[in-house]
């Protein structure tokens, strides 16, 4: 059981979730454009190429990297059986983000967020509530272009965060920002495509590997 | 310029551009291959629609095109500022009598079904449109940042060509 939990950790890349997207995949999907010159967050600009006709574009070269990183972290919790949670505030992608999160198997929260559901679960939900292990945020923006609620009280539950954060987003308290556009159906439909099947490769690993620790 | 403007029309037309391309660009890096954002030679330019798939490539590049080279080679690049630009999107959501509208850009358009051929315009039509803005935002009194509306602005000018032509026959 030891050795279970402890072999993936010694891989930089265990579960092989590079050749899970190219550059190409990522430019093809348009998760380079980013919003207007005047909306940028000043915290975005080393994620930002450049910027053109006011229009910022998004470094893919470190966008690779840090979505390989974030990918790479959510197949490691997926494999230890962590509950994982999709949050987004965009109603265009609502049903997409549910959809992907029940195929997977894990949970999504797609809809206005109350205060205290992680801070005050113990008296929302009843005592011994189990928290989520990770949550992804694929905006991490709220309806009113504010940083969702759930990244400060995730911060402060000592609960890491994968979330795709566009020009105009902060990316401070994210544990495992992914620089990209975060507007168009191509690049959401990309990352939740991504997400999917590294889950589903991370939960399909660790049921081979009960089975081969069974047998022997 | 080396890049073909013939490319650009093939490209729209459908038919795929094969061998010269590969020809042509010879001893130069796999990037060669023209999309259809290729340098036009006429002053109206018509960036390669959304649902087009950026240029062929036939010969299988060991060396991948870096990320500069090919955001370089973007029709969103080559077609330089949106204004007054010709571009063709499809519908891809409708709502009795306004169209959801893709053109390859970041954000949709939003536009009203006109009253010549309303009936046509349904879920998958392609579209031209003349654009006017690829995100609509503006810097209100008093705020730090820009407010976006999350949709870009464009006119509809009609039913794509070659529909038409077709019915006409």
């Amino acid at each position: 059981d030891d050795k279970l939990l402890s072999e993936p950790l010694s891989h930089p890349d265990f579960f092989n979730v590079k050749e899970l997207f190219s550059l190409k995949d990522l430019f093809d999907a348009r998760v380079h454009l980013g919003h207007k010159k005047g909306c940028r967050h000043r915290f975005m600009e080393p994620y930002i190429f450049g910027c053109r006709l006011d229009q910022d574009i998004i470094d893919l070269d470190q966008t690779m990297q840090h979505l390989q990183l974030a990918l790479n972290f959510t197949a490691h919790i997926a494999y230890r059986k962590g509950i994982i949670l999709f949050i987004s505030r965009k109603r265009q992608f609502c049903h997409l983000i549910e959809s992907t999160a029940r195929e997977c198997g894990e949970y999504a929260h797609t809809r206005y967020w109350q205060g205290g559901l992680l801070t005050n679960a113990h008296i929302q939900f009843g005592p011994g509530v189990r928290l989520p292990d990770l949550l992804i945020f694929l905006n991490s923006l709220n309806n009113v272009f504010e940083p969702h609620v759930a990244i400060r009280d995730a911060a402060k539950m000592n609960i890491p965060t994968v979330g795709v954060v566009d020009t105009n987003c902060n990316p401070c308290l994210i544990t495992y920002p992914i620089p990209g556009n975060d507007d168009s159906p191509t690049a959401m439909e990309l990352y939740c495509k991504l997400f999917r099947m590294t889950i589903i490769r991370a939960k399909d690993k660790r049921r081979q590997s009960e089975v081969f620790s069974e047998l022997r | 310029m080396a890049a073909p403007s013939w490319g650009l029309a093939a490209a729209r037309a459908g038919v795929r551009p094969r061998l010269p391309a590969a020809r042509r660009c010879g001893g130069a890096p796999a990037a060669g291959p023209p999309d259809a954002g290729v340098l036009p030679q006429q002053t109206e330019e018509r960036p390669g629609s959304g649902a087009a798939a950026p240029g062929p490539r036939q010969v299988p590049s060991e060396k991948s095109e870096s990320f500069a080279s090919m955001l370089r080679r973007s029709p969103l690049i080559q077609m330089g500022p949106a204004k007054d630009k010709i571009a063709i999107g499809r519908i891809f959501h409708v709502v009795e009598d306004d169209l959801y509208i893709d053109f390859g850009g970041k954000f949709h358009c939003v536009c009203k079904r006109p009253e010549v051929d309303g009936k046509k315009y349904q879920k998958g039509t392609e579209v031209r449109l003349r654009l006017l803005d690829l995100e609509l935002t503006s810097r209100f009194l008093g705020a730090t940042t820009d407010t976006t509306l999350l949709e870009a602005d464009a006119v509809l000018l009609g039913l794509v060509e070659s529909k038409q032509t077709k019915q006409k026959e």
